[in-house]
């Protein structure tokens, strides 16, 4: 139970924390001194208290849309094992429920996109919408491959890998890892797939769908991003955490995971740029290839004598 | 049994009754008729869903029909529902959507006729266990409809849609009558149930009789490669037709093939990988050419297809499992795809009404000229959202229980330990997560290009209220069905364990775990909903008073027009350009020209390969065959009488030298 409580508590905070350790770290690389780690925190505690200003193309679709991606996330939220290695929600074929109400969030973020009217808001949604359908079989072919090999079709099965798939479960650690790791920047929208710094709208994804948004919708979005970052990234640390650990030791693994996925995606930024829109694609490509090899690799284990 | 029976002879007497009546009465007598025929047909099927008991009637006809049975079980009674209460909402539908016609004075009396006649057939083709019968319901199911789709039948393209429906029809009712045949002849009756003895004895015979019969009911269900006479007919009929066409005749193939599965003791493990892969490719081809589409009503008729797909895809995991050998795999496959039968009834119906609504208000069914409708059509726009979220197969809707049950029946088949089984599943697994997703990029073009943004057009522009109550009432009502299943999916699944029993024939109690999934689903989405509303309503109170408006932010640029929002075909465009070589592109385009160009456009237009490497091929070559015999039509009365003469000879000839 006081696991499970801690659970609630990384969700409302370390989200934050992440986002303010990414822009720590990008300061840091660019030789600037960067702004407080709490400063993503702040940020949201301040656009809570703005008023809104709202196109006046909008119907009541946009004013929902973000309680309805807010909650999606939430939602989605129990059914991923956080630092205590278990779910608040933990039930068979959870990932198919987690998936899809994250899937509820994004319809709505699309459609919210769309209600203004605006061509720029159009043009991230359909981008968005198009990636998705690239990471989202790919996602499900990693967790089934995982699940089927384990025996276990609770997200606790992502713990199993290293013991129960012998010497293949390195290198299907590996792949897995990477692929989720290329999720986050898909869906996180970091670079090299979006740059959320960026002030040109021809070139964004997310930034560009929440043009229009403002005050505590705008706060409710960004935060509801980073939530999913790390939900995603709790996905990594279960996968990393060995499952003999004592829950203490696990809880510090799982943090010091999650901040270290945060300071290499804050280096990711600092190196490279973003990819040209059409190369985009290719990129968003690498994530379906390495969720074929963890699958041929599961099968090797399985099949192969 | 009797009580269904009035019910059924009550669908066929409303129409002719109504024929007596003054045009704007007829579509209340109908729906007074079908409305009492849905109830009595409904007892007897609620009777035997939940006691699990077979109902069966033998009628003595003369010689040349022997005695033909009738029956009701759990399967049959599970389509009986669906069929009497999908129609019944479509018919009251038709209430609002034919007033505007008959105000126009077309002419709606045969319209009327033929729509109980084809409630009718269908509920006999599911309650039919002789062949020679089933065979002729079948016809008056696809005559009927047929003649339902031509409704408009001066316009020259809705009269093409409806032939070539026709020819489909045809070419699906060869195939049944080959099965049936090839399987009556070894039998020696038309019964199914002395099919039944025949198909497990050999399973070369249960091969050949099930692919045949793939082939004839996979046509009417609209699998891939049959499915080329779904996204003509669809648009061409009138929106309730639609609805009632794809929403429940359809089901009617996937009936045949799932009473052809009762009837076979063990599929074969080659026709389960055929029924599963074929599926996997509807779906995914379904969806695709949806994505391409900007014909609302086109676009759904594609995304029939996809649920089609999806619904094998449940059946063929149950068949797979159950050639295995695992049961309990078998019952969530099966269950998964009957029930995704229900919840499409549901949510496309809903679907072809709304955009029904679109089209009596705004006379147009190109996405592309419509928008911001959602300030004028409020309810019908709620109502599409819902649909939409439904088939996108999102919670908390119906449409996610049962592609959760899909999914867990998949999951579970990896239990199966075969390499060819797990293989298929895994990428069943992401195929169906790669059907979901393209749905949501579809129906959100769909509905973010019809609703929401600004008017695109004049036609958009004009519309000042939404449709008649008694068009938003039926929709309504769907909408909550959607919900329900949606949030007590424990109840429904229960349900499916009796027909699910009909077709692995050995009774299976769904295991606690299972049902305990499902509580804990309720509970969940039922949670999440509230938190939804809960959420939504501090929001308006707490944010009252604190909202300015403004325009849309166009980068500094404030004279935005309806013209610079993003289209349908720029919406999809850069996912359909990484799938190029999948579709045949037909550009439309007038070059600006000169130094001050005057006109210029340009249009998009996207074709079905099938359409243009297989149809096309094949008509022609049907056409160039057949000029070969023009010879023979002289216009000559005297060569016509020849021809029956010589005819008569030959037949003559035939009889006497095979006695």
């Amino acid at each position: 139970m006081l696991m499970k409580l801690l659970n609630l508590i990384i969700l409302l905070f370390v989200p934050f924390l992440m986002m303010g350790v990414i822009k720590k770290t990008k300061a840091f690389w660019a030789g600037r001194k960067g702004v407080s780690l709490f400063q993503p925190l702040y940020d949201f505690i301040r656009l809570m208290k703005k008023d809104f200003v709202i196109s006046r193309t909008t119907s009541f679709v946009f004013k929902t849309a973000p309680v309805v991606a807010i909650s999606s996330v939430l939602a989605a939220s129990l059914f991923v094992p956080m630092a205590s290695g278990s779910a608040l929600i933990n039930i068979e074929a959870g990932f198919v429920i987690f998936a899809y109400i994250l899937g509820l969030g994004k319809f709505f973020a699309l459609i919210s996109a769309m209600d203004t009217g605006s061509s720029f808001e159009g043009m991230g949604a359909s981008r968005e919408a198009c990636f998705t359908t690239i990471v989202e079989p790919a996602f499900f072919m990693i967790i089934a491959s995982i699940m089927a090999l384990t025996g276990n079709f609770t997200f606790t099965s992502l713990k199993g890998i290293l013991e129960n798939a012998g010497s293949y479960g390195i290198l299907i650690t590996i792949f897995a890892v990477a692929a989720l790791f290329l999720m986050i920047l898909i869906e996180g929208s970091r670079v090299p797939v979006d740059d959320p710094t960026t002030h040109l709208e021809l070139t964004m994804i997310h930034e560009v769908m929440i043009l229009d948004n403002s005050g505590s919708d705008l706060a409710l979005l960004t935060w509801g991003n980073s939530i999913k970052m790390l939900l995603i990234s709790s996905l990594i640390a279960n996968i990393l955490i060995p499952a003999h650990f004592s829950a203490l030791a696990s809880t510090a693994l799982y943090l010091f995971i999650i901040f270290a996925i945060s300071v290499i995606i804050g280096t990711v930024e600092s190196g490279m740029a973003r990819i040209r829109m059409s190369h985009v694609f290719e990129f968003v490509f690498i994530m379906s290839s390495f969720a074929l090899v963890v699958l041929s690799l599961v099968v090797a284990r399985m099949f192969g004598g | 049994m009797n009580i269904f029976f009035w019910g059924v002879l009550l669908l066929f007497a409303g129409g002719i009754f109504a024929l007596v009546f003054a045009d704007k009465y007829k579509t209340k007598i109908i729906t007074l008729f079908s409305a009492i025929s849905a109830i009595l047909c409904s007892i007897p099927a609620v009777n035997v869903l939940c006691n699990n008991e077979i109902l069966t009637q033998t009628f003595e006809f003369n010689d040349i029909f022997g005695s033909i049975k009738f029956g009701i079980d759990p399967l049959s009674a599970f389509f009986i529902l669906v069929i009497s209460i999908m129609s019944l909402a479509s018919v009251i539908y038709s209430n609002g959507y034919l007033k505007g016609y008959i105000e126009k004075g077309s002419a709606v009396s045969s319209h009327l006729l033929f729509l109980p006649m084809l409630i009718a057939s269908m509920l006999l083709v599911v309650t039919c266990k002789n062949a020679l019968m089933f065979l002729i319901c079948w016809e008056i199911m696809s005559l009927s409809s047929f003649f339902l789709v031509i409704f408009e039948r001066e316009k020259k393209d809705i009269l093409k849609a409806g032939i070539k429906y026709l020819v489909f029809m045809h070419i699906s009712v060869i195939f049944i009558i080959l099965a049936f045949a090839f399987m009556s002849i070894q039998a020696g009756s038309f019964d199914f149930d002395s099919f039944k003895e025949i198909l497990e004895n050999n399973q070369l015979t249960a091969n050949i009789a099930f692919l045949l019969a793939f082939v004839g009911f996979g046509t009417k269900a609209g699998f891939v490669p049959f499915h080329n006479w779904l996204p003509d007919a669809h648009p061409a009929a009138p929106s309730h037709v639609s609805a009632i066409m794809s929403g429940v005749m359809i089901k009617t193939g996937i009936y045949g093939i799932l009473r052809m599965l009762s009837l076979i003791d063990m599929p074969s493990l080659m026709i389960s990988y055929t029924v599963l892969v074929i599926s996997v490719i509807s779906a995914l081809y379904g969806v695709l050419y949806a994505i391409t589409q900007h014909d609302l009503k086109r676009l759904l008729a594609y995304h029939s297809i996809e649920n089609i797909g999806i619904i094998g895809i449940g059946i063929g995991t149950g068949m797979l499992a159950t050639a295995y050998g695992h049961p309990y795999v078998a019952l969530l496959g099966y269950a998964g795809g009957i029930l995704h039968i229900l919840n499409h009834s549901i949510f496309k119906e809903l679907l072809f009404m709304s955009a029904g609504s679109v089209y009596t208000q705004t006379h147009t069914r190109n996405i592309e000229i419509l928008g911001g409708l959602i300030k004028s059509m409020p309810y019908s726009a709620i109502l599409f959202l819902i649909g939409s979220v439904a088939i996108c197969g999102l919670p908390p809707f119906n449409g996610f229980i049962s592609e959760f049950l899909i999914y867990f029946g998949m999951l579970n088949g990896v239990t199966i330990n075969n390499f060819f089984a797990f293989i298929t599943f895994m990428f069943a697994i992401a195929g169906l997560a790669l059907v979901g997703t393209m749905a949501i990029l579809c129906f959100t073009k769909a509905f973010s290009i019809i609703f929401l943004g600004m008017p695109r057009s004049e036609q958009a522009q004009n519309v000042k209220q939404d449709v008649s109550k008694s068009m938003i009432i039926p929709m309504g009502f769907l909408a909550i069905l959607t919900l329900v299943i949606g949030l007590l999916p424990q109840y429904v699944f229960k349900l499916l364990e009796n027909p699910v029993a009909v077709i692995t024939r050995t009774p299976l109690e769904l295991s606690e775990s299972t049902i305990a999934i499902m509580q804990q689903i309720s509970v969940i989405m039922s949670a999440f909903l509230i938190f939804v509303i809960v959420l939504i309503g501090l929001k308006i109170i707490l944010t009252k008073g604190k909202i300015q408006m403004h325009e849309t932010w166009g980068c500094g640029y404030d004279r935005l027009n309806n013209h610079i929002q993003y289209t349908a075909s720029s919406y999809a465009s850069p996912f359909l350009s990484m799938l190029r070589p999948l579709f045949k592109k037909v550009f439309d385009i007038e070059k600006p020209r000169k130094l001050f160009p005057k006109s210029a456009h340009f249009s998009l237009h996207i074709e079905d390969i099938e359409e243009e490497y297989v149809i096309h091929p094949l008509v022609k070559f049907d056409e160039w065959f057949l000029s070969k015999f023009e010879k023979m039509q002289s216009g000559n009365i005297q060569t016509y009488i020849k021809y029956g003469l010589i005819f008569l000879v030959i037949i003559i000839a035939g009889c006497l030298l095979i006695k």
